[in-house]
């Protein structure tokens, strides 16, 4: 289970593939691609939904990730910025713990002070979520290859993908949100991102020191 | 300077088409434990062997693993088209380091021949020599020696034969293992002539990408490239000091290092002595160490996961 972990960005050899002289259009198929087996976007996007019952709501919070991981996904791949994988990965971890730790309200229960700002947090991590889909692009192809109109290919797939996976994930909470066992559901899936998160977290590190 | 290196790699893309180098290769550097597989002799250029290597040229075959050196037997070489085979069957699990090293053998060549091999191999610095020193109309009689080696992984547990030192005229000696590396990341080497570091070297790098070697029904293959597309990578570089060279490989593939040591020699008969040496060698990819069947042990587990805690907080209502 926890080397399965280090997968959730498999960067396929086949992917590297179209990249290599890749069109437009390869590269928002790759960015879509990359969303939906990235398994740390999605338990972060589950985790930011599972309280959401608007679709004004899911709107605003997911247009706030939006905004955020283009910001850094296409501004880093413009100028080159260059992250160490491992540390940025870390923090995305960092932040799928984070959203469990919020939903289960032990701001409040651990703590003893209110969560910050859930819109705010929100487009921070998006920021950081861009950072690392920016380093996994600038390590799927060479830098001198990308120009603004295939990194914007890819952001917009990415977009897609981000889209495609949270249909299932919307309507499957909202289809339990009507049964009675939903706050069983409810802790489990958000005890199980405490978990994850952690657990990715610290798999990144030990993947940082051994490298 | 980057673009100073694609300059000098454009130039050399084309030139080197013709030079004669000699490179150990696998199909795959990422091998299993006790299996059979072969190591390819390349004498041409790294994608195409346009001749076989007699085996009474072979002065040494080595490989290197878990601390011993293991000669090669002759009955495992085989030749098919135009390159040596010799068939391998990995032990345990580690880095391996392959070696062989041909006796010199001598050629006599026109001056105009001789500047052109120096021109296309990118023996630069004694072109610019004999440029210097009115000899581009002397006619050469070169003793050459070729000297190459292999690192690959057995397995997953890495080890440190991949510094093995063979003892040969001239060598590449990984400082660190290639298969620790991710794409990204430097590999260090130090190129020892006569056992001495060999500083101010030039070395070039090449790459083959991981797109040409792949797997079909359990046998692993490499795609014949098109000419145009040879040593698409193929950057110069020259040694330091201490003879020390590092490298950035920013992609995973199949990479390789390359150099002519060529000096002016004073025995009978000769005008130059050069000794050749190459190292091939492959970065695995982020996740290629990785069992991708993990990743559905992963998504079970985590269901599972979710369901014991689902059942656990039903009950406890309940």
């Amino acid at each position: 289970m926890i080397a399965g972990f280090t997968l959730i960005h498999d960067v396929t050899l086949a992917d590297r593939r179209i990249l290599e002289g890749g069109n437009f259009f390869d590269y928002i198929w790759v960015g879509a691609k990359h969303m939906l087996t990235g398994y740390d976007h999605l338990l972060f996007l589950l985790g930011v939904v599972f309280f959401l019952t608007s679709i004004k709501d899911i709107v605003r919070f997911i247009t706030a990730f939006t905004i955020g991981h283009s910001i850094t996904l296409i501004g880093a791949t413009s100028i080159q910025f260059g992250v160490n994988e491992f540390i940025i990965d870390a923090i995305i971890g960092l932040s799928v713990f984070y959203k469990g730790f919020e939903n289960l309200d032990l701001f409040k229960k651990w703590l003893g002070i209110a969560a910050p700002n859930l819109l705010y947090m929100v487009f921070l991590f998006g920021l950081i979520h861009g950072l690392g889909l920016s380093a996994r692009l600038q390590g799927m192809t060479q830098v001198s290859e990308l120009s603004f109109l295939k990194t914007i290919g890819f952001n917009l797939g990415v977009e897609l993908g981000q889209i495609l996976a949270l249909i299932p994930m919307v309507w499957l909470i909202n289809f339990w949100r009507k049964r009675s066992n939903f706050g069983a559901l409810f802790k489990a899936v958000n005890t199980y991102l405490l978990v994850a998160g952690i657990v990715l977290l610290v798999i990144q590190l030990k993947h940082f020191f051994e490298h | 300077m980057k673009r100073l290196s694609y300059f000098l790699f454009s130039f050399f893309s084309l030139a080197l088409l013709s030079s004669h180098d000699l490179y150990l290769k696998l199909d795959s550097y990422f091998l299993e434990p006790n299996t059979t597989s072969a190591l390819q002799l390349f004498n041409g250029t790294f994608d195409r062997s346009e001749n076989v290597i007699d085996r009474d040229r072979m002065l040494d075959v080595s490989i290197a693993y878990a601390g011993q050196r293991i000669q090669a037997a002759q009955q495992d070489w085989f030749e098919k088209d135009s390159i040596t085979y010799l068939t391998i069957t990995t032990e345990g699990e580690g880095t391996y380091v392959a070696g062989v090293s041909t006796k010199p053998r001598v050629l006599s060549m026109s001056a105009e021949d001789f500047n052109d091999y120096l021109e296309h191999d990118g023996v630069l610095d004694v072109l610019e020599s004999r440029q210097e020193n009115d000899q581009l109309n002397d006619a050469a009689t070169e003793e050459y020696s070729k000297h190459v080696k292999s690192i690959f992984q057995v397995g997953k547990t890495r080890s440190s034969d991949y510094g093995v030192q063979f003892g040969y005229p001239i060598e590449f000696v990984a400082l660190n293992n290639p298969y620790d590396l991710h794409p990204g990341e430097e590999f260090r080497t130090q190129l020892l002539f006569q056992d001495a570091p060999l500083a101010n070297q030039l070395v070039y790098l090449g790459y083959q990408p991981p797109a040409l070697t792949h797997t079909h029904d359990g046998s692993t293959h490499t795609h014949e490239q098109d000419q145009d597309h040879e040593h698409s990578d193929l950057i110069p570089y020259r040694t330091d000091e201490n003879g020390e060279l590092n490298v950035a490989l920013d992609k995973p593939g199949v990479w390789y290092l390359r150099t002519i040591h060529l000096v002016d020699s004073n025995e009978e008969g000769l005008t130059h002595q050069s000794n050749w040496a190459t190292l091939t060698f492959a970065v695995a990819d982020y996740h290629q160490h990785e069992d991708s069947s993990l990743v559905y042990l992963y998504i079970l587990g985590s269901l599972l996961f979710i369901g014991i805690l689902y059942f656990v907080f039903s009950t406890k209502k309940a």
